[in-house]
């Protein structure tokens, strides 16, 4: 950066006027270009905040190398096609895996494997999202949100929680070896074969071997081809497998297309370390006389508390602008929103519904995801700003095995507006 | 920097005088903010043509190998290419992943021209939208002033850069960015501008022959205490103005006009503003090419309605600014 400081200082500042209203300076070169970041011992920070900034990590999407490679045991983290569960045998069941407002279950989004170093009971440890890929129930979601104290209101995305210690009686306490001899200890229950998500616990009635986790899925099965294999079932015992999709594969139905999420600290993506509070100075500081012509025409250009907003999440997203998820479960981190409207307050984050203790912000997903999906750009298509995903702070271990967590979703102002 | 009074109109509207803006401080622009050189410099020629000192040298270098990395990097589509290997380092500043839905629309090339844009009002929130629809866009710094805060240590000094952005056909948007750092203030202005662009509406002052080559009436745009009005002139009149307005109207791509200014017109940001008021004007104004009754079609987030059922074809109504009725 010296070739550039000192072509800067070669720049003659003119004024195109011949004098100015705000205190300029006097013609003096640029301060030298460390002076940016590394302000420490002179100035006063009173303005910018230069808070010591939680170290968040990153999650991009890549092609997995082989699909064999995500496979519950091997504890991997993905988004798309359908989920490793972790425990494989008490999956969710019932109304918690179907949206709140359509009743159609939900589509699987991504995974996390997330361990909490300290706690023996979470050595293992995996966050499920899944949504509902109606725009219409999502709209409805982000509005009920608020009304999470009024009983348990229906959401349209969910995130499950799962964690099992180092001995369990799945996958054995040694790591695994990455070189094609890992299994698990039992096999797993089994799924729906249309969406390969849910616990498949209803039978076709008259091959006994298709199973479904909905009446919904069953209907579609039958209509897709499930009517013409039936009868062929029913009489060939063996050679099911050739027909059902086999473990790990994409069941019949459109899942969204499958991809391995890769982590990386967003430390590593500094370009300019002393661009930060970039977005702030959108907003100039007032010079020593307040000018107000200069004041009213700055409104108009630069900040309103939504412009500020969305330039700081700019800002901060353009260092990797692959990213689809930013995760930090530390003390002081805070969620990255894009828009000023549609943030929770402490009082709207409800506390944890099983061991009521208090919830923490833990990871959230970004639009950049729906762009990989290749989600359609229709009007009635899946669009978000960002969805925010807080979990119980002490992980708490209670007797289901997996817990419902609170997604928080924001979205972008157009898609809510109507006429 | 060259050229600065208006040009006279060449019978295709090809604006020479303009090409010769960069100056020194766009070839300094291009050297610090390497993956954007090749939206500021459409090609090589621009910094080549800047004055040749050292530093045009140093963006011509520049320019050659960020092309040679937007060429390398050419991912297509929504996968990573190489199975496994995270892209992200390399092509990472290049490749554009859309955050809005607009960005995805625009970058799936449903969305073609920027008028489509317009027509609906639809905020535009990410630069690179503008820079895909408008291809042609080059960019000025207008001035750079330090600005000071009083601080219990001293003074804390950043700067403050206008920038001004134009295809000189019909696009213009201006943009003002406080940085620590002045590389760091012009490219943040930059892409300011870029969300600002706004179209012209530009007219004929006599015969409608040839191109529209001024503004289509007498406009007038405040901000502060200056007020800039534009006024038709005859082709080859050039742009009568003051150095600063004229800039902007060169990027506009209006060619004649005769303007007047009123206030304190030495404070630059005030000028330009209201000159960029008074453009925005030009689009706002009802003529009787108006008059015909709106048919709306629907954005491109709006479901579709009743109300846009007709039987007949739907006509877009983006005026067409070239020949007007």
């Amino acid at each position: 950066m010296e070739s550039n400081a000192q072509k800067l200082r070669g720049l003659t500042i003119t004024s195109l006027d011949e004098e100015d209203d705000e205190p300029e300076l006097p013609h003096r070169s640029p301060p030298a270009s460390g002076g940016g970041g590394g302000d420490g011992a002179g100035y006063e920070d009173d303005d910018e905040e230069e808070e010591e900034e939680a170290e968040v990590t990153l999650g991009f999407l890549e092609k997995p190398k082989h699909p064999g490679l995500l496979l519950r045991h091997l504890f991997p983290s993905k988004a798309g096609g359908i989920p490793a569960w972790l425990d494989p045998v008490n999956l969710p069941s019932g109304n918690s895996r179907c949206c709140g407002f359509c009743g159609e279950p939900l589509q699987f989004v991504l995974q996390i494997y997330a361990p909490i170093e300290d706690n023996a009971a979470s050595f293992h440890r995996t966050l499920f999202m899944f949504m509902c890929p109606s725009m219409a129930c999502l709209l409805r979601d982000q509005h009920d949100q608020w009304k999470h104290r009024q009983g348990n209101p229906c959401r349209s995305v969910k995130v499950f929680r799962c964690q099992l210690p180092r001995s369990n009686a799945f996958y054995s306490s040694e790591p695994p070896k990455h070189n094609d001899s890992d299994k698990p200890l039992c096999p797993g229950a089994p799924v729906c074969h249309w969406c390969g998500t849910w616990k498949g616990d209803k039978i076709c009635s008259s091959c006994k071997k298709a199973r479904y986790c909905s009446e919904k899925h069953q209907t579609l099965h039958w209509r897709s081809g499930h009517k013409s294999d039936c009868l062929q079932l029913i009489s060939s015992s063996e050679a099911s497998s050739s027909i059902f999709p086999a473990v790990g594969k994409v069941p019949a139905s459109k899942s969204w297309p499958e991809y391995e999420i890769a982590i990386d600290y967003e430390g590593a993506f500094d370009s300019d370390s002393c661009d930060e509070s970039n977005s702030k100075s959108l907003v100039m500081q007032r010079p020593g006389k307040p000018d107000d012509m200069m004041q009213s025409w700055m409104d108009q250009f630069e900040a309103d508390a939504d412009n500020k907003c969305w330039a700081s999440f700019q800002e901060r997203v353009s260092r990797a602008p692959k990213q689809v998820l930013r995760y930090c479960r530390e003390e002081n981190a805070k969620p990255l929103w894009a828009l000023s409207a549609g943030c929770p307050s402490n009082a709207d984050i409800p506390s944890c519904s099983y061991c009521r203790g208090p919830l923490c912000y833990e990871f959230q997903i970004m639009p950049q995801l729906l762009y990989y999906f290749g989600v359609k750009n229709e009007p009635d298509s899946l669009d978000w700003a960002t969805i925010v995903v807080y979990t119980c702070k002490g992980s708490c271990d209670q007797n289901v095995s997996y817990k419902e967590e609170f997604a928080w979703v924001q979205l972008y102002p157009t898609t809510t507006t109507r006429s | 920097m060259t050229n600065v009074e208006g040009s006279k109109a060449d019978e295709d509207g090809d604006e020479v005088g303009e090409e010769g803006h960069a100056g020194s401080l766009c070839s300094i622009v291009a050297d610090v903010k390497e993956p954007e050189a090749d939206e500021v410099d459409n090609d090589g020629i621009e910094a080549g043509r800047a004055q040749g000192d050292g530093v045009a040298e140093d963006s011509n270098e520049v320019s050659g190998e960020s092309d040679d990395e937007n060429n390398g990097g050419d991912n297509e589509g929504v996968l990573m290419t190489e199975a496994g290997e995270c892209v992200r380092d390399a092509e990472e500043e290049e490749k554009w992943v859309p955050v809005t839905k607009l960005g995805r629309l625009v970058k799936e090339n449903k969305i073609r021209k920027i008028e489509e844009i317009y027509l609906h009002s639809l905020p535009v929130k990410e630069h690179q939208i503008v820079e895909q629809l408008v291809p042609g866009l080059k960019d000025e710094v207008m001035k750079i002033t330090p600005v000071q805060k009083q601080t219990r240590a001293g003074q804390r000094t950043r700067f403050k850069a206008f920038v001004v952005v134009g295809d000189g056909d019909g696009h213009v948007g201006l943009g003002v960015k406080c940085a620590k750092e002045v590389a760091t203030a012009i490219r943040g202005a930059i892409i300011l501008a870029k969300l600002s662009v706004v179209p012209v509406r530009r007219g004929y002052w006599g015969n409608k022959i040839g191109k529209p080559h001024t503004v289509p009436c007498k406009v007038t745009g405040k901000c502060g205490s200056v007020t800039v009005r534009m006024v038709p002139a005859p082709r080859g009149s050039g742009i009568v103005a003051a150095r600063v307005p004229k800039k902007v109207l060169q990027f506009a791509g209006i060619e004649d006009v005769f303007t007047s200014s009123r206030g304190s017109t030495k404070t630059l940001g005030n000028f330009v503003k209201a000159t960029f008021d008074c453009l925005m004007k030009t689009y706002g104004f009802l003529t009787p090419d108006f008059w015909r009754e709106t048919r709306f079609i629907k954005t491109p987030f709006q479901e579709y309605t009743d109300l846009l059922a007709r039987p007949k074809g739907l006509v877009i109504e983006a005026p067409a600014e070239k020949i007007e009725a």
